[in-house]
């Protein structure tokens, strides 16, 4: 462990003072430049750009979230290229691939994945109904379109986008016991699946929930909508986005609608319906129901503030998951984000995260069905230039598992962006 | 189309302000130099990132062509009224993108936009973050740009744009047409270097005899 940390701080020792020089800002600029390209008198336009992410974890067993780890220490390195295309002023493409050891940072193999392509047809022009179809992210809540590693203060994402429910997408939920026991609640869980739940549980909504899909948006004076079908609930893993084709007999359709009163605030509405269940899961529906019966509803507000160097953000989220013959699980979460810049360089973000759980029936009374968790992140951030900046996070996480009632995270996270 | 006009108009705009300040300077001569500077290719216009923007915004950007900044090189006092000029921010562009300013001008940054831009510099001529401001705020943010060198504008919402300020210690200095055309009047007579700045890399230059009287000399920077 004490050699991955010493290889990661001489790695990004290396990388800063060798990036942060004059030269290499104008070096990236450079291939910014040469990276894009047009055609037509400049009416088709096209730009690749990208980010190269080298992160490391430092975290108490077991890892929180989606971070996959078994001794409590990780190295990962991403790259990430974006490609963006007009075509006249209609037509706007637009994809991200990535080389990880998958989405969510583990210790798996290699791999490559087209993570988002979309077309978008604007044919009445700016403001007015467009449609977008492809795989992209998640219009519902106001974290999907900032969580790329330049632009989130942060290395994690907020407890609703990661933190696992007791929830299943891989078996439909036959009793209270079960669900207890998966949720941590109530002992007996076979030792087999312990090891194997982070492949089975599923959080509120999967990071940015880049599922198939299509949508249609547009605007009318401070008001905005989007309305959304995708192949995949919000909580749908990573592995299913690429499966779309299960989900095509239940999509799930979402809509959001944003009131800017002014360029300070951005209030958001967001709804969303779909079943969470993946196809194989059906074998183990009870007789006489089927995947559609087995919903995650999600109701959730957003609030966004910036003025001068302060940027705010919050959101809330409520979803249920309905089980037939059991009852609805119902699981409350939000959280608030503070960042300020200190100088042009170096800036610092707070957030405050917490997960409540509602009640299921169980034995002739109710019993919570989650383990309730509030965790804080600190994070300070120094931009060496336009295209290098350095990120620490400190997270403390307390549970009522009675286990090991706190955790902590140290994160730091180096990325060069061309 | 009226994007060009209006980038047409600054470059007039900057010219007659460079061409004011030499006028009001020269007291005894005006000399003048005309040329011509070769000019690069145009860069490719950017692309707008809008992944996850719900409402598209500035679905096609006017194109920069190159241009190129001829000045007179030496030590000039600075002027006794600050001068002020401004860089816009309309269509998610920077108007002008490239601007030359005596050291010591102020330069505001207004925004047309109908959403916040965050323009900042780490450039070590000058180095600073305006943060997120609205439209109707005032005073119109702005800087001192107080010592001479480069400058990348940069916004920290929309990664394509970016603009430059050459800060400059000479009052002397025009931007030249599309075409590198370029006439600077109102000299004082002397030897000077004249020299053209194309690009962050790309500065020419040649030594110039400017008579007394109201002579015009030719210089060409291939």
């Amino acid at each position: 462990m004490k050699s991955v940390w010493q290889r990661l701080r001489r790695l990004l020792c290396l990388a800063a003072v060798t990036l942060s020089a004059t030269a290499a800002e104008d070096f990236l600029d450079e291939v910014q430049d040469f990276l894009s390209f047009s055609a037509r008198d400049t009416q088709w336009r096209g730009r690749l750009s990208g980010a190269l992410d080298l992160e490391g974890y430092r975290v108490q067993l077991p890892a929180p979230g989606v971070l996959g780890t078994k001794d409590g220490s990780l190295l990962e390195s991403r790259l990430t290229v974006f490609l963006d295309a007009q075509l006249g002023s209609q037509v706007y493409l637009f994809a991200q691939a990535r080389a990880d050891h998958g989405f969510d940072p583990g210790e798996g193999p290699g791999q490559l994945r087209l993570d988002e392509v979309a077309v978008r047809y604007a044919p009445w022009g700016r403001n007015q109904p467009t449609v977008q179809v492809g795989r992209f992210a998640t219009a519902v809540g106001n974290w999907a379109n900032r969580h790329d590693s330049w632009t989130n203060p942060f290395i994690t994402a907020p407890l609703p986008y990661e933190l696992l429910t007791g929830i299943w997408d891989t078996d439909a939920v036959r009793s209270s016991t079960a669900l207890l026991q998966w949720a941590h609640i109530r002992p007996g869980l076979p030792a087999a699946q312990t090891a194997l739940e982070k492949s089975l549980r599923v959080p509120i909504v999967w990071g940015p929930s880049y599922a198939d899909g299509v949508s249609l948006f547009g605007g009318a004076g401070r008001v905005n909508y989007v309305f959304e079908g995708k192949l995949g609930s919000l909580s749908s893993r990573p592995e299913a986005w690429q499966r779309g084709r299960e989900q095509l007999t239940h999509p799930t359709l979402s809509a959001r609608v944003t009131f800017r009163p002014n360029q300070m605030w951005q209030l958001g509405l967001s709804a969303s319906t779909g079943s969470y269940l993946r196809e194989f899961a059906a074998r183990g529906i009870p007789a006489g129901y089927g995947r559609g019966d087995y919903r995650q509803e999600v109701l959730a507000h957003d609030l966004a503030f910036a003025w001068h160097h302060w940027q705010v953000w919050a959101e809330a989220y409520a979803s249920r998951f309905t089980i037939p013959r059991l009852g609805d699980a119902d699981v409350f979460a939000y959280y608030t984000e503070v960042k300020y810049k200190f100088t042009p360089q170096l800036s610092g973000a707070v957030r405050w995260n917490q997960q409540l759980y509602g009640t299921i029936p169980d034995r002739g009374s109710r019993t919570r069905w989650g383990q309730e968790v509030w965790r804080v992140d600190v994070a300070p951030g120094y931009r060496f230039s336009p295209h290098t900046q350095l990120k620490l996070q400190y997270g403390l996480q307390h549970g009522d598992s009675g286990r090991r009632d706190t955790t902590r995270t140290l994160a730091t996270q180096f990325t060069v962006r061309f | 189309m009226r994007v060009m006009m209006r980038i047409g108009a600054e470059w007039r705009r900057a010219t007659r302000v460079a061409v004011t300040g030499l006028l009001l300077s020269a007291t005894a001569v005006a000399a003048t130099i005309e040329g011509r500077v070769v000019l690069p290719k145009a860069r490719s216009a950017p692309v707008v990132n809008q992944r996850y923007e719900i409402v598209t915004k500035a679905g096609v950007l006017s194109t920069n062509p190159p241009v190129a900044i001829v000045y007179v090189e030496g030590e000039f006092p600075r002027p006794q009224v600050q001068p002020v000029t401004q860089i816009r921010q309309k269509d998610l562009t920077f108007i002008p993108s490239l601007l030359p300013v005596q050291v010591g001008t102020k330069v505001e940054f207004p925004n047309f936009d109908d959403t916040y831009h965050n323009i900042f510099s780490f450039s070590p001529a000058k180095r600073f973050d305006l943060g997120r401001y609205r439209s109707d705020e005032k005073p119109v943010p702005s800087q001192i740009f107080d010592e001479a060198g480069l400058v990348t504008l940069r916004c920290d919402i929309h990664e394509h744009m970016r603009a430059l300020i050459l800060v400059l210690a000479t009052p002397h200095f025009v931007i030249t047409d599309a075409a590198g055309g370029f006439k600077l009047a109102g000299l004082p007579a002397g030897r000077f270097t004249v020299k053209a700045w194309v690009d962050s890399k790309t500065i020419r230059e040649q030594l110039v005899d400017l008579p007394p009287g109201d002579a015009t000399l030719r210089v060409d920077f291939p």
